[in-house]
């Protein structure tokens, strides 16, 4: 496989190869490499987060409080002392980005918490949640969709629970065909979606986050959905979804938007439809994109805007890089505008050139330099103008440096200055134009780190 | 070395390296700027309209709401029919002023209750069944040559409202660190390398664009807005909402030549226990807008704004049995301004005996109608150059 090759498939199904793990793998086929990325993403590992104690304070609770009400009570203060529990997942998710071998279902992880949109204060519920996603990304679509369901944090982010026999909410019913199966106003009408409400009205939870249907608030009359007439409960509505053609083009086609190219191709999506219908085996599908040949052709490498999380794990994976602090490390996810596990809204990040305005492209464009070369950042609105300007660039600026360590003897074992074209060739794979060519050799710096911080400050950089 | 002098020294040294050759290849913007500034605000995830502005003498109101409707006691009587929230004591200032226009029932056809699609749809200014990858400001901008300065959006990320074909409005949070970035001697040595090429790449091109705008609407901002900083004694309430409009009337008061203003404010989506949380809302909402408003007539601005308030939807009349309400279809519009041409309320309430069969609301006066206005009258231009359709004219500014 070439050399080049070998880093485009790295940089969509991963976050970037080394050059030394890169060149042992230009000596395998496509079949062999392809495989070897499948078989380190075999083992499910979760996010490292300790809420032991936490579930134990609260089993307490339960065993000592009378009065469900009373309970719940209880039970949210608990919670809402432990928030900063979040910010701590938020870390353990980014540093897990950086070192896993497991690319692949991180990478898709990833992908599918962009697609099950959700968000959950509660870290008991939405530690479980995470843990269905990491699960489920290489698995059966199909399941994935009736897993998630039963979550209690997509149960509360969507109103299931507030979906009854009585009044039924449809929140759940719409957002599960316009956003997670069918795509908006695909073969589905307003009707469609009030008799779905019905079939899933009484899902719920019990206090641990296990799934529960609560019989008194479930409508077990008859329902009719896109023409099929029947007692329907929402495991069957989520079948019948899929049984249609149209859910399995939904997902491939944003599967092809997001691995392989911006502008979807009909003929390779058709061609993924064949292979994911109507088994809606992920892994089988993921594993066609990466052993097409369209997949390598020159006009999919190198053109896709990388998402924030790309280019902060894309660098920590060339430099490893150690945040001391998990709120800057949150703070610097909102302003590059992605904080992981807290989407936008109900429809997540468009990503593309949504991520890319003035702010965020000149920050990405200076966030080497920031993490790397203890570079300054406004890390809080500071107040307007002081006069002296020695005085302003000498104290105030000391205090807006991230609390980050770069760790460059890694690097260093690895690269010496002879090997600059190969550090090149590993963080711009991509064909370069004249001018960027000419504005690297341009580059007089002898110093192995400032050239790798200039290669990255470079707009190609932020394309994948 | 004062910073003052230290800026402007730099600025003149960098000012023949900070725009590269390629620069003369982009379309020349000429910026005609009138002196109307446009201040558009989102109350994101779909207000109540039916809980804001109020129709106490209804029957069917209170039978269909018996859970969250709002006691005739507890409300700004504006009519013998209409009452105003009881947290918005700066609207019912407004309204006794003539300095606030409510237009009831504004809404579109086959109406989409989806937060996303409806938010493009207003956005857009499209129809229901149509998909617009622009926004009636960037059309607006893309029309009239604007600079990407000449809207901007109080956020991290840009929305489409103001994005356009090849020309976009901005998305500012905090105009200091956009600068601080733009202005590194890096960045400037590696744009003197390239030539006009680079802009014809999709998203590659996108980016060098990007670059390129951003370096110099950075430095105009920047020179612009930080002489009036030292000037402001209002101080904005502590809430995401107040930072933003403290940042739009910093603009505007600074004689920045942005015309259009977007900022929203979000949490609207009450399907559960809405009444506490409405309340809380639209508290953040009203007093953010009376210190806005003070700040603007305080330095003689107010006269040349225009604030324009929408929701993506209304919600439905019908509470759900979570006190809350599902997302529905008509809304009110809010205009506050020193030059309104109907004064106070528009037009009649919406009648809750003619639903929909969703038991939503029907539609009175379509949204576009709004914004052909506001484009005709406000930004003087002509309004068919950014809306599809013959839309009906009101009489609002």
């Amino acid at each position: 496989m070439k050399l080049k090759h070998v880093y485009h498939l790295y940089n969509r199904a991963g976050f970037g190869i080394g050059y030394e793990e890169a060149q042992e793998l230009e000596k395998l086929t496509k079949k062999e490499v392809v495989d070897k990325l499948f078989e380190a993403s075999k083992k499910i590992d979760y996010l490292d987060l300790d809420i032991k104690e936490l579930k134990q304070e609260i089993r307490l609770i339960v065993q000592n409080t009378s009065g469900k009400r009373e309970i719940r009570k209880q039970v949210a203060s608990v919670l809402k002392e432990n928030k900063g529990k979040l910010k701590e997942l938020n870390k353990a998710w980014v540093e897990r980005l950086q070192t896993t071998d497991a690319v692949l279902r991180e990478r898709m992880t990833l992908f599918w918490a962009n697609h099950f949109v959700c968000h959950d204060k509660n870290i008991i519920y939405f530690k479980r949640y995470q843990e269905v996603l990491r699960t489920n990304a290489l698995g059966n679509f199909k399941d994935f969709v009736i897993s998630i369901s039963k979550e209690p944090s997509m149960q509360k982010y969507l109103n299931l629970r507030q979906n009854k026999k009585s009044s039924p909410n449809e929140n759940f019913a719409r957002e599960l065909m316009e956003l997670f199966t069918l795509g908006r106003d695909q073969l589905y009408t307003e009707k469609d979606i009030k008799e779905a409400a019905k079939a899933f009205t009484g899902w719920s939870h019990d206090l641990q986050g296990d799934f529960k249907l609560r019989n008194r608030q479930h409508d077990i009359g008859e329902k009719i959905f896109i023409g099929k007439k029947g007692n329907w409960d929402g495991e069957d509505i989520i079948e019948m979804i899929t049984t249609h053609k149209e859910c399995a083009r939904f997902i491939c086609k944003k599967l092809y938007t997001y691995f392989v190219n911006d502008k979807p191709n009909e003929t390779h999506i058709t061609e993924m439809i064949a292979v994911f219908y109507p088994s809606y085996d992920i892994e089988k599908v993921m594993k066609h994109i990466f052993l097409s040949s369209w997949f390598y052709q020159d006009e999919n490498i190198g053109v896709k805007i990388k998402s924030p999380i790309d280019v902060l794990v894309g660098i920590g994976r060339t430099i490893p890089i150690a945040y001391q602090k998990p709120k800057e490390l949150m703070y610097l996810q909102k302003l590059l505008g992605q904080v992981l596990l807290f989407p936008p809204n109900v429809a997540g990040w468009s990503g593309g050139q949504d991520w890319i305005n003035a702010n965020t492209l000149m920050l990405r464009l200076k966030l080497p330099a920031l993490l790397l070369n203890q570079g300054v950042i406004a890390l809080e609105e500071k107040r307007a103008f002081e006069d002296d300007f020695e005085k302003f660039n000498k104290k105030k600026n000391r205090n807006k440096r991230l609390h980050v360590e770069a760790n460059w003897e890694a690097f260093e074992k690895i690269y010496s200055n002879k090997h600059r074209q190969y550090i090149q060739e590993m963080l711009l794979p991509q064909k370069l134009s004249s001018a960027t060519q000419k504005h690297i050799s341009s580059l007089t710096t002898t110093d192995l780190k400032s050239f790798c911080i200039q290669l990255m400050s470079i707009p190609e950089y932020q394309m994948c | 070395m004062k910073r003052r002098d230290f800026i402007k020294q730099t600025t003149l040294i960098s000012g023949s390296l900070l725009v590269p050759q390629f620069l003369t290849a982009l379309p020349t913007i000429v910026d005609k700027t009138n002196h109307k500034r446009l201040v558009i605000i989102q109350l994101s995830g779909g207000n109540d309209g039916l809980n804001t502005i109020i129709p106490y003498s209804n029957d069917i109101y209170y039978r269909e709401r018996n859970g969250i409707a709002i006691n005739a006691n507890n409300m700004y009587k504006l009519t013998d029919e209409v009452g105003l929230h009881h947290k918005m004591p700066t609207h019912k200032e407004l309204y006794d002023q003539g300095q606030l226009t409510i237009i009831n029932n504004v809404g579109y056809p086959n109406p989409n209750r989806s937060h996303f699609r409806a938010t493009d749809i207003w956005h857009s200014a499209s129809d229901a069944k149509e998909y617009e990858t622009t926004g009636w400001i960037g059309r607006w901008m893309q029309e009239q040559q604007k600079a990407n300065t000449a809207a901007i959006e109080i956020d991290d990320s840009l929305s489409l409202l103001l994005k356009g074909e090849t020309t976009s409005g901005l998305a500012v949070s905090n105009e200091k660190v956009l600068y601080r970035t733009a202005s590194d001697p890096y960045f400037k040595s590696l744009l003197k390398q390239h030539t006009a090429t680079h802009l014809s790449e999709h998203n590659l091109g996108y980016l060098y664009k990007t670059m390129v705008e951003a370096t110099s609407s950075a430095q105009y901002i920047h020179e612009t807005t930080k002489l009036k900083l030292a000037n402001t004694s209002i101080s904005y309430p502590k809430t995401i909402f107040g930072k933003q409009l403290s940042t739009i009337a910093r603009f505007i008061n600074s004689g920045l030549h942005t015309e259009v203003y977007y900022a929203s404010l979000g949490g609207f989506d009450t399907h559960a226990n809405q009444v506490a949380r409405q309340q809380r809302l639209l508290k953040v909402y009203d007093e953010g807008i009376k210190t806005f408003v003070k700040d603007l007539k305080q330095q003689n601005t107010f006269k040349d704004t225009l604030i324009m308030v929408f929701s993506e939807f209304g919600r439905r009349v019908k509470q759900n049995a979570a006190r809350g309400t599902d997302h529905g279809t008509a809304n009110q519009v809010y205009l506050i301004g020193d030059n309104l041409k109907t004064k106070g309320l528009y037009n009649a309430m919406p009648d809750l005996r003619n639903l929909d069969h969703n038991g939503d609301l029907k539609y009175q006066i379509d949204f576009r109608s709004i914004y052909k206005n506001v484009l005709e009258e406000w930004l003087k231009m002509d309004s068919q150059l950014v809306l599809k359709g013959d839309f009906k004219g009101l009489t609002l500014v």
